[in-house]
């Protein structure tokens, strides 16, 4: 057994259908007796260059756990599925408990109009605060 | 503080840590210049290079 993380990057013309791969990829990978770990579904991502003409990338992490001697078989298969721009396996000693720094930076950039309006109402209880103990040292 | 600094813990997926290290041609900086230790320059070449691959960083500015 050997730990692996995983990282495949779709087409993203495929990008709505990213929950059907994903159930796909499950079951190869369970019929080839990969266990999941996590997986982190990061999203459409600009790429630094262009592959096979495609700009953009949906950018898919797993953390797995499986046999070396299959891999070569989900290999396969991933080299003959199209909607599969990049693909690459990675052996990890430790698979990290913490998310990756892709994943919340995607995080981020989806919840930023949310996280402004909370920045804001901050800001402003803030100033009510200091006005209050501004005032209360003039009491005294 | 430089901006040759490193997270404790880093990888391929930190692109904003690695980007200080590839110049605007996207050619690796060497270490005589960041001045980081071996072991760390050895582990930035090799993200990069992951990184490179997996198309979050680039391989040059020429690129098409």
């Amino acid at each position: 057994m050997n730990k692996y993380e995983a990282v495949i990057i779709l087409n993203p013309n495929l990008s709505t259908k990213v929950d059907d791969f994903l159930k796909d990829f499950e079951k190869l990978l369970k019929d080839n007796s990969f266990s999941i770990v996590k997986t982190e579904d990061i999203g459409r991502r600009q790429l630094a260059y262009s592959i096979n003409n495609h700009n953009k990338g949906h950018y898919i992490i797993f953390n797995l756990e499986g046999d070396p001697s299959k891999l070569l078989e989900i290999e396969t298969k991933i080299k003959y599925n199209e909607s599969i721009i990049r693909h690459l396996f990675l052996v990890v000693k430790k698979h990290s408990d913490e998310d990756s720094s892709l994943f919340i930076e995607s995080k981020n950039k989806k919840s930023e109009p949310a996280n402004d309006d909370v920045k804001v109402e901050k800001v402003e209880t803030k100033e009510i605060k200091a006005d209050d103990s501004a005032n209360k040292k003039g009491e005294v | 503080m430089s901006k040759y600094d490193l997270p404790k813990n880093f990888d391929y997926k930190n692109t904003d840590a690695l980007r200080p290290f590839i110049t605007e041609t996207g050619k690796i900086i060497p270490a005589r210049v960041t001045g980081v230790s071996a072991a760390n320059q050895r582990k930035v070449t090799k993200s990069i290079k992951i990184a490179r691959f997996l198309a979050l960083l680039p391989y040059t500015d020429m690129h098409q």
